[in-house]
């Protein structure tokens, strides 16, 4: 007995058992073919005969966009194109007619579009055997006419696309952005992840921000067509699918807010204004002026239209809520006055040296914008007046440490984590910043009493402004701001957790901020944003800009007992906070407010309440 | 003990016959498939010089000793892996994978060395007189050695290639003599959650482990670990998956079969299943299909030769193709059973194994009944690191033949 016939013997069980696995494996493999070649042949063989199975896309809806009420804000509306198909088949000689001059001069005047275009389309489709758009929205002359010579122009074939649409406008575009058709660098890099030429992509907003959800996924069927190109049925064979239209978006967005923001910022030629519910973050309504509209997208833009929009100096395609940065100017104060609280180094009673229109520091005079001087005020009354004199003080006491944690426990910056693409840090600036701006140990704590009122080197969005009114509103709570509430049906879109690490609910804290806040509206500053019968907080704001006329900005909460709304506006050069902002705010809060029928009274009124609140402050330039 | 008194062929013939056949097999469709307007005319010419590169490879390796391979074993897996890495981070990406290192003139594709030297590894360390594979301490860093490759090339990310090493595993593990029930009952978790991805529910892989415990009846501790294996596994996964966003699981999707997307590989098959299908019993004629010639059968001269093939050649063409791997798999499966040595044995099980998985995947593919993973069909698909790679594994079985006459 040889040793090797052992060793065989010992392998032969295992042997069996994994030539039998290959057999097994082969005689499935066997079987598919004959299955497929005797039973099937003569199926198949008929199939290509002609080769005439074409996969067609099924389109899916991109998901719809509403407000908090259900009221609709975007959806996909189908649209008639008119798409070449390629010829899958047989001839050579069809593919060289739709190379021929004739046949695009034909095609070209048919459907009113350029010739030398249709034919870099059509040789695009027959190059990859998919089907190509020569015309987007086709009126329908143009239709019927293509219907009519189908049969002479074999090939050219009219199809429904979807087409988004906005059915406000340019109302709340910033927040919403806008959804484009796929372009071919985008194409390059998301080819794998199933986009094809012709689809939609968000682009900005919402829509970018949410892709994922929006867009669905599109179906297949195989369709078998005649030597003409014409459908003839549809392939039963496996592997259609029925397209899976996209998830719709319940923003927290308010229609009627939105509505009554926008109205109120309608004049406005560069600005922008958040409203935001202090309870949850959720935004009310966004505006960011200029405005464009989102449909122009839908429709295809031409060249000069999108330079118009993305560049130049207005600049509409910019969400300036959330990607403009301003100094906050005296709205700031809030931010300085809760600091000082927090810290211990002054109580709402704490008088500092009195303000006689501005003090000496380092060898410099820095000026108080009420150069008559306030006199000699308390914590409350310093924010109600929005004394300089009294926060140059206190940025002192405070420093370049404290003054800048307060200011990232609300949440300043850094992103808010808003679910929108693209936001804007702002700057508060701590001692690196300046060493390297200026060097280690070359700067001086005179900028200190520039940041304690707002200017200097702080920069904010609107968005963070609105977020400081709101965390004042409810006790120091951390917020994180957002936009979605639910997708699709039934899921809620719980927010993530805040960025920022807020405050301790210490009512000896938010108390006096918010009754100081408070009086600046009542008694102060910011009159024109009084609303009959209803408490307002806020603070007015002039920022001063190198670059031009003052920056007008102002931020409240209301009712001051449950506050259900925080506000920010800005509004680019063009004056005081007190005259040129505060007054829009006021527009939002009594139109949130007060029943309609009290409206033109009110409004009426008003005009007289403005120009009451407004008269101190148009005599005087307010904040350095 | 001289080679003559045992009157053994030095070379398995019909092994041979049966590899080179194929490779002509593959010439002529590769011609065929090539041979339209508009196609890559003359890539027959050099997948005849590849063909020759490979055979003389193949010789080469196949004249070696394989005391040789057993000694080189660990560092030739070490450059393996070496190069999957290097592939991750600089190789030339493709339809969204990384798979080749770009060598000036030649694309080298690692997870083919990867396959051999795995193979190599797991022989070498199979191949010891005390070997207990029933024990944790024997087969746990086999298991090891398999998903260090297979993770790698699965990131490429290259599903149906990376397949290829836990297969290979299960096999010879099997072949250095672990008992099948340990296998069915390790591998149950794996199938838990193939079923659950398949079905949806939870139910058919509980009873299929239910089903299973019932009939090996193992140890408590054993049947313990292998219920809460199990269980976490039937647990997590439900639990994960409804918790996906509907584009995550998407992704996922995509990734475990490729061919997911309609409009491109089911489009493919749809195309591969008419050619295949309309070439009947005897096909269309050399140079005659028309689904090729219309350029819609994609990637015909690769990934999808067996469907110029059915077309052209029809049942018996295709019949005879099966055959022939058949015949060459049978025979490479017959020398791991006379090997004179445990190395050579598991060596030539090893190798079987990987021919035996691509040609089952690339065939069931092209009619539709497995998913689209872009592996090519061995000798035969256009290509020339696969054939070089090919013709090493067919010098490895042609090596064990020589020398299965010795001690």
């Amino acid at each position: 007995m040889l040793p090797s016939k052992q060793l065989r013997d010992r392998r032969l069980p295992a042997y069996h058992v994994v030539a039998g696995a290959v057999l097994a494996g082969f005689g499935i493999v066997l079987a598919g073919l004959v299955f497929l070649q005797l039973f099937r042949g003569q199926h198949y063989a008929e199939l290509a005969r002609e080769n005439r199975v074409r996969p067609e896309v099924l389109r899916a809806p991109r998901g719809a966009i509403y407000d908090r009420n259900g009221e609709l804000l975007a959806d996909s509306a189908p649209c008639f194109g008119i798409v070449f198909q390629p010829f899958p088949a047989e001839s050579t000689e069809r593919v060289r007619e739709t190379a021929s001059l004739d046949w695009l001069a034909r095609v070209a005047a048919l459907i009113g579009v350029d010739s030398a275009e249709v034919r870099r389309q059509v040789e695009l489709a027959n190059r990859t055997g998919q089907s190509a758009v020569l015309l987007r929205e086709a009126p329908f002359a143009v239709r019927a006419a293509v219907e009519e010579l189908r049969v002479e122009l074999p090939g050219i074939e009219v199809q429904v696309e979807p087409l988004r649409n906005y059915p406000h406008g340019s109302l709340a575009a910033h927040l919403l952005g806008y959804a484009g058709e796929i372009n071919r660098a985008e194409l390059d890099t998301l080819e794998a992840a199933g986009y094809r030429s012709g689809d939609l992509i968000g682009r900005t907003g919402v829509e970018r921000r949410y892709e994922d959800h929006l867009r669905g996924r599109d179906g297949v069927e195989y369709v078998v067509v005649n030597a003409r190109g014409r459908r003839v049925s549809t392939l039963s064979e496996s592997g259609a699918r029925l397209p899976e239209p996209g998830q719709d978006l319940t923003l927290t967005l308010d229609l009627k807010v939105q509505r009554a923001l926008e109205e109120a910022m309608a004049d406005v030629a560069r600005g922008a204004a958040v409203a935001l519910d202090p309870r949850d973050g959720g935004i009310l309504a966004l505006v960011s002026r200029p405005a464009y509209d989102p449909n122009e997208f839908s429709h295809g833009l031409s060249r000069a239209r999108w330079r118009e929009l993305s560049g130049g100096g207005a600049n509409p395609l910019l969400n300036r809520a959330i990607q403009g940065v301003y100094p906050p100017g005296s709205t700031f104060k809030i931010v300085t006055m809760s600091a000082a609280l927090l810290h211990g180094l002054a109580r709402p009673d704490t008088r500092l040296a009195p303000c006689g229109g501005g003090m000496y520091y380092g060898g410099r005079r820095f000026a108080c914008w009420e150069h008559r001087g306030h006199g000699s005020l308390d914590l409350i009354g310093a924010l109600q007046h929005s004394c300089d004199v009294y926060f140059y003080q206190l940025g002192l006491r405070l420093g370049l440490a404290d003054l800048g944690q307060t200011a990232r426990a609300f949440g300043l910056g850094a992103r808010t984590g808003v679910d929108l693409p693209q936001e804007a840090r702002g700057l508060i600036p701590n001692a690196a910043y300046y060493d390297r701006r200026w060097g280690a140990g070359r700067w001086r704590s005179g900028l200190l009493l520039n940041l304690a009122i707002g200017q200097g080197e702080l920069l904010l969005t609107p968005l963070q402004m609105a977020l400081v009114a709101a965390e004042a509103a409810n006790q120091g709570r951390p917020l994180r701001p957002h936009l979605v509430a639910r997708v699709g049906r039934d899921r809620i879109f719980r927010p993530e957790r805040p960025v920022q690490p807020g405050f301790a609910a210490d009512p000896a804290i938010w108390g006096p901020v918010r009754e100081a806040m408070e009086l600046a509206v009542s008694a102060g500053t910011g009159g024109a944003a009084r609303v009959p019968g209803v408490r307002v907080a806020g603070k007015t704001g002039t920022a001063q800009n190198p670059h031009g006329e003052d920056h007008a900005l102002f931020v409240c909460f209301a009712p001051v007992d449950s506050p259900v709304v925080a506000v920010a506006v800005v509004v680019e050069n063009a004056g005081h906070g007190g005259s040129v902002a505060a007054p829009r705010a006021g527009a939002l809060l009594r139109r949130m407010f007060l029943p309609d029928s009290r409206q033109a009274r009110v409004r009426r009124g008003a005009v007289a309440d403005t120009a009451q609140a407004a008269a101190p402050d148009s005599e005087v330039v307010e904040g350095d | 003990m001289t080679r003559g008194r045992l009157r053994l062929p030095p070379l398995d013939l019909p092994l041979l016959a049966a590899a080179l056949s194929l490779v002509g097999v593959g010439l002529i469709t590769v011609y065929s498939a090539t041979s339209i307007p508009g196609a890559h005319h003359g890539l027959w010419v050099r997948q005849l010089a590849w063909a020759g590169i490979a055979f003389a490879v193949g010789w080469v390796v196949a004249s070696v000793h394989y005391r040789a391979y057993d000694a080189l074993a660990w560092p030739l897996y070490g450059v393996s892996l070496l190069l999957l890495v290097l592939v991750l981070v600089m190789g030339t990406s493709a339809m969204g994978a990384r798979r080749w290192l770009d060598l000036g003139p030649l694309h080298f594709q690692p997870s083919e060395l990867a396959k051999v030297a795995t193979v190599l590894v797991l022989a070498r360390r199979f191949d010891q007189e005390k070997l207990d594979l029933r024990r944790f301490a024997h087969w746990f860093p086999a298991l090891v050695l398999v998903l260090v490759p297979f993770a790698l090339v699965a990131k490429e990310p290259d599903l149906g290639t990376s397949l290829t090493f836990p297969v290979i595993l299960v096999v010879m593990y099997f072949w250095a003599g672990m008992p099948l029930r340990q296998l069915a009952l390790g591998l149950s978790p794996v199938l838990n959650a193939a079923l659950f991805l398949l079905t949806g529910t939870v139910w058919w892989s509980a009873g299929l482990v239910v089903a299973l415990l019932a009939l090996v009846r193992p140890r408590l501790s054993t049947l313990l670990v292998v219920l809460a294996l199990n269980a976490g596994v039937g647990y997590a996964l439900p639990h994960v998956w409804n918790h996906l966003h509907d584009y995550q699981k998407r992704r996922i999707e995509t990734f475990l079969n490729p061919g997911s997307d309609p409009y491109r590989a089911g489009y493919q098959v749809i195309q591969s299943r008419i050619a295949i299908g309309s070439g009947g019993f005897v096909g269309t004629g050399y140079l005659r299909g028309t689904q090729k010639a219309l350029a819609f059968l994609p990637m015909r001269h690769t990934d999808f030769i067996f469907s110029v093939v059915g077309e052209e050649f029809g049942l018996v063409g295709t019949a005879a193709v099966v055959l022939l791997f058949g015949l060459l798999i049978l025979r490479g499966l017959r020398l791991a059973l006379v090997a004179r040595s445990g190395f050579a044995s598991l060596l030539a099980v090893g190798v079987v194994t990987a021919l035996f998985y691509h040609v089952m995947v690339n065939v069931l593919m092209t009619i539709g009944w497995a998913p689209v993973t872009g592996l090519p069909l061995p000798l035969i698909s256009y290509g020339g690191t696969a054939l070089v790679a090919n013709g090493i594994q067919i010098g490895l079985l042609q090596n064990v033949a020589l020398r299965r006459a010795e001690f």
